[in-house]
């Protein structure tokens, strides 16, 4: 068999426009705080989240560095870049691509957090960190599939990581801390149990994944599969031009997304919206406006329009309305969108 | 991944390190990540006065923040050091081990001198700083332990790998908590002088400038945290001046009165509450920069100091003795809840064989399951009949669903003080978990047995000492079988609960399934934080139902509650050979499945399977799970005014746990809490 390692193209998965731009957005803006996509199964979750690996940017890195430091960003490196930074030496600088870091469920915690290097112990009686899945996760998507059944005191510690951005290590002797920023990507099927409602608020967006019903798109969905199982190469050749365009586009929005200025009617709605339907803390506001914004860059616009908000609320809003670990939250999207047009129109009529 | 090898920083070294020169500290904060600025978060004023206060005087005992997600309690404590003087906040992750928190032998060190030397660990650290614990209740049981005593003595004693000694170790506690996610055992709880509630904030133009503030910092950290430095250095002369105040204020003697008065009425066990108010009045004086406590300081530090000390007035910790011992009940009540206020869920008891708390279930264990003094196990055949004979005319009645009702707080059902074959083997729940090599590595041990799971770090350290004079052919390091550790784990393994509930037609009387439904719901809500597996059966008409098989969501369960009707007769017998039926099958799946049968039902039956009286069959049925090894916990319906107990007849054939549906509802100091933040204390 040939091309084995050619990933079925993003742009070739049909259907599944909310989910393929949950995680554009996120690899515009890795500040977005990640996706979760939950859905039955066979609604290609796990063929989006690797194929998205061919559509992410290249950027610079520190050679060498275990955690892929940004030679230009002294507020997130790891004590040896920064001290090297701080003495003024020179990084020496290379190029890759985002990475995909799959966590698998299995994964022990010394493997995810990090451990004590036995090699280096028993060679030479030193104590050495060895960094784990957490530390190759910086500045790349972590992947973890049926983040549902990760075991719990695996998904405290990635919670941990994940809203601080750092990882701390008091374990097996070593102490020892490094940056872990990552875009947290996690699929699950609903029907195999349900994810603790603290993990659920530390994706900044969840996406609800359904088969496709129309019969069209069904065949369509079927050809394609065919067609890449048959030859992958030839496949991947087809959607060459459209891997570009969407390469090009993202770029495009990630530059853009520094001049994308909200006004404060934005604010107003991204707060009343929170108020109104109840929502615990104020994760879900900020994650609004930041994903407005994304959209705003996404769609070439530097300013964040009322469509942008209304979108960017069905992504960011409904795994944060329970109020109970247990009472579901029902979205009543009709208010939202109420207080959109009420809030956004005002505005308009003002300008 | 290619092991990459970096010399172990101390975690504390770049952005923690306690400085006793301001400038220096300064640097190294920038020198570190970028933390979002203590002056810069809005509202949560009632925090930032806690963990100011804790700062100007540490005796109150640090704070415990307990809230929603996403309301800024990590940010503000992990940026608590910007305005602290010269105190560092030091974390303790939830993936510590022992060897890390206490300290252990230096592996380096040792080997190169041949003389075994001390490695201090976080409560080194921590000593003269902050010591924070993110998501506090979720840390692992053993650890929490190891705290407890230092933070009690101030001194961090070390006994362990051939090291003795011991070094000071007074810090400010600060833990944050969700409570969504499991309360605290009170003792820990005691630990944190004062205790505050957070919440999201409820006004449009705060929460607007929340937006704003996070926005701008993400967009430039450095610019950011730099227009906060001059509020961040007034906080902190702040800070100073009011340190400097302290030791001036007087404590008059009317003000301890009303101290002691202010905890007697609020029913606090121990004096640390009064100790605590004084304290945090103290700080709050000198924080007005006034050298005298005033009624209104009294006031607010009682609203600090005793929300998680406040207890209701006891009530009978042991329902199946109430009857006998109605007369005796208040002055045990009150001895029980002095002696025993250890309200922690049973799965995060420690594994530790010689902790106390386990002697404790022991005692329990043996006390239960055989209470003689529950009903006689034989019934007249009348009672029998009377049961039935409402029956007939529900069975008339269509099939209803009925609301959810209001839901609690569960009380400790002690589910695991019942496992006896488990405990009876001694350490036997270790072994097994340590076999799966699944759950959290917590400490190592020496292991008699062939070593599956090496915990390499202990054993290194086991045998650095040796290390000068062993052979070595050319490497650092020689270890030998009598080195050997394993690693202890501790999982939360949750039980596999399975929910047998009545709801036949005499249940849709008078809301009673709304109550049930609610206790239900309330039963799950404690699973959901024990990580327990739920199923769910209901039994009406002519048949037992699995409304829902063995899962991990809770959620689906609650759904399929939500929707069950009721109405018909009670086929009683078969709703517990379903509930057998499906424990059995997962049993197989699972080894060690630790299951739990809840029978949810007044007692009633009118259906049998077989011919026989439908009651005795059910209690024929009853024995037999017993017999199994299947835990059972019986909650009665029962409501009338006349109680047949037939329901307490079948728990005590099937060795069950009963409690009455009233009294699942727990006396937590939780509960206590929740009524104080509705309405405040005066």
């Amino acid at each position: 068999m040939k091309n084995v390692n050619i990933v079925y193209p993003f742009t070739g998965i049909v259907g599944q426009e909310q989910m393929k731009k949950a995680l554009i957005l996120n690899v515009i803006n890795p500040l977005l705080g990640g996706v979760l996509i939950r859905g039955e199964k066979g609604t290609a979750k796990s063929t989006a989240v690797r194929a998205l690996a061919d559509l992410l940017p290249i950027r610079s890195q520190v050679e060498g560095c275990a955690f892929g430091c940004d030679p230009r960003e002294p507020g997130n490196m790891c004590c040896d870049c920064l001290s090297k930074y701080e003495n003024h030496e020179n990084f020496v600088e290379t190029f890759g691509r985002m990475k995909v870091v799959d966590l698998p469920v299995s994964a022990t915690e010394d493997r995810v957090v990090g451990t004590l290097d036995i090699e280096q112990a028993i060679k030479k009686g030193e104590k050495k960190f060895e960094p784990g899945i957490l530390a190759q996760a910086n500045r790349n998507i972590l992947y973890v599939d049926e983040v549902n059944l990760l075991d719990d005191h695996i998904v405290d510690v990635l919670l941990d990581s994940a809203a601080m951005g750092v990882n701390t290590i008091e374990r097996e002797g070593v102490s020892y801390f490094h940056p872990a920023r990552f875009i947290l990507v996690g699929t699950m099927n609903p029907e195999e149990g349900d994810l603790r409602p603290q993990l659920l608020d530390r994706f900044g967006m969840v996406v609800d994944v359904v088969g496709e019903r129309n019969t069209e798109r069904r065949i369509a969905v079927i050809k394609n599969r065919l067609a890449y199982e048959a030859d992958k190469e030839e496949f991947a050749q087809q959607f060459i031009n459209e891997q570009q365009n969407l390469r090009d586009r993202i770029l495009k929005a990630k530059k853009l997304l520094k001049k994308v200025v909200y006004r404060d009617e934005m604010l107003e709605i991204a707060a009343k919206i929170s108020i109104e339907l109840d929502v615990d803390g104020h994760r879900a506001d900020i994650a609004m406006i930041k994903t407005a914004m994304t959209l705003a860059a996404f769609n070439g616009s530097t300013k964040v329009s009322s469509a942008d908000m209304l979108e960017a609320a069905e992504l960011v809003l409904p795994h944060r309305l329970r109020r109970t670990p247990f009472e579901e939250g029902i979205l009543n999207f009709d208010r939202v969108q109420q207080i959109i047009s009420e809030v956004g129109s005002a505005d308009y009529a003002a300008v | 991944m290619q092991p990459y090898n970096l010399p172990i920083g101390n975690a504390a070294d770049l952005c923690l390190q306690p400085g006793n020169h301001q400038v220096k500290k300064e640097k190294r904060t920038q020198r570190g990540f970028y933390r979002f600025p203590f002056a810069a978060v809005i509202g949560q004023e009632k925090v930032k006065k806690a963990l100011l206060l804790n700062l100007i005087n540490p005796q109150i005992g640090g704070v415990l923040l307990a809230g929603e997600k996403g309301t800024a309690k990590s940010t503000l404590v992990r940026s608590l050091n910007q305005v602290a003087n010269g105190m560092a906040v030091v974390e303790l992750p939830l993936n510590a081990t022992e060897d890390r928190v206490i300290g252990s032998i230096d592996i380096e060190k040792t080997i190169s001198v041949g003389k075994r030397s001390f490695e201090s660990g976080i409560l080194k650290k921590a000593d003269g700083n902050i010591l924070y614990i993110d998501e506090v209740n979720l840390l692992s049981e053993h650890i929490v332990n190891s705290i407890l005593e230092v933070a009690a003595s101030g001194v961090n004693h070390i006994e362990r790998e051939g090291i003795a000694c011991e070094h000071a170790s007074r810090f400010v506690l600060i833990g944050t908590m969700n409570p969504e996610e499991g309360f605290l055992r009170s003792q820990f709880l005691d630990r944190f002088g004062i205790y505050v509630e957070v919440g999201g904030s409820k006004n449009l133009a705060e929460r607007k400038e929340v937006i704003k503030r996070r926005l701008a910092f993400e967009s430039s950290p450095a610019a950011f945290v730099k227009k906060w430095e001059t509020e961040a250095t007034e906080l902190r002369d702040q800070v100073i001046e009011a340190q400097r105040k302290l030791p001036l204020i007087k404590i008059s003697e009317s003000i301890l009165k009303l101290t002691a008065d202010i905890v007697n009425e609020a029913n606090c066990a121990g004096n640390r509450a009064e100790l605590v108010m004084i304290q945090t009045a103290k700080a709050l004086a000198a924080l007005d920069n006034r050298k005298n406590i005033n009624i209104d300081d009294i006031k607010e530090a009682a609203e600090f100091a005793l929300p998680h000390r406040k207890r209701e007035k006891p009530d009978e910790p042991e329902p199946q003795e109430e009857q006998q011992e109605q007369e005796q009940q208040d002055s045990e009540a009150e001895e029980e809840t002095e002696a025993n206020p250890d309200e922690n869920p049973p799965e995060e008891e420690p594994d530790d064989p010689d902790n106390n708390s386990e002697e404790e279930s022991e005692k329990q264990e043996e006390d239960q399951p055989d209470t003689p003094e529950a009903d006689p196990p034989d019934s007249d055949e009348s009672d029998d009949d009377e049961a039935r004979e409402p029956e007939p005319e529900f069975s008339e009645i269509l099939d209803q669903i009925d609301e959810i009702g209001r839901s609690f707080i569960v009380r400790n059902l002690n589910i695991k003080a019942i496992d006896r074959k488990k405990r009876k083997g001694e350490g036997k729940r270790i072994k097994t978990k340590t076999d799966t090599k699944q759950g959290q590595y917590i400490k190592s041990a020496m292991s008699k047995n062939k070593i599956t799971d090496l915990a390499f770090d202990a054993t290194l350290r086991a045998a650095a000492p040796f290390q000068s004079v062993r052979e070595k052919n050319g490497l650092a390091l020689v270890i030998k079988s009598e080195d050997i550790r394993e690693k202890v784990r501790e999982k939360r393994t949750g039980s596999t609960i399975v929910f047998v509930v009545d709801a036949s037609g005499s249940m849709g009387a008078k809301k009673r399934m709304e109550t049930v439904k609610g206790a239900v719901v309330s039963l799950l809500t404690d699973a959901y934080q024990k990580r327990d597996r739920v199923g769910l059966i209901s039994f009406r008409k002519n048949e037992a139902e699995v409304l829902l098989n063995i899962t991990r969501s809770i959620d689906l369960a609650q759904k399929c509650l939500r929707d069950l009707p009721t109405g018909g007769k009670t086929p009683l017998a078969a709703g517990l050979i379903k509930g057998y039926e499906v424990i059995k099958n997962e049993q197989r799946k699972h080894e060690d499945l630790l299951p739990i049968l809840v029978l949810v039902s007044d007692g009633r039956t009118n259906t049998a399977i077989t011919d026989n009286d439908p009651f005795s069959e059910a209690k024929e049925i009853g024995k037999k799970i017993s017999f199994e090894g299947i835990q059972t916990i019986v909650v009665d319906t029962e409501v009338d005014f006349i109680k047949l107990g037939l329901a307490k007849e079948l728990a005590s054939c099937m060795n069950a746990r009963y409690y009455r549906i009233e009294d699942l509802e727990a006396d937590v100091l939780a509960d206590a809490v929740r009524d104080l933040s509705n309405h405040s204390l005066f």
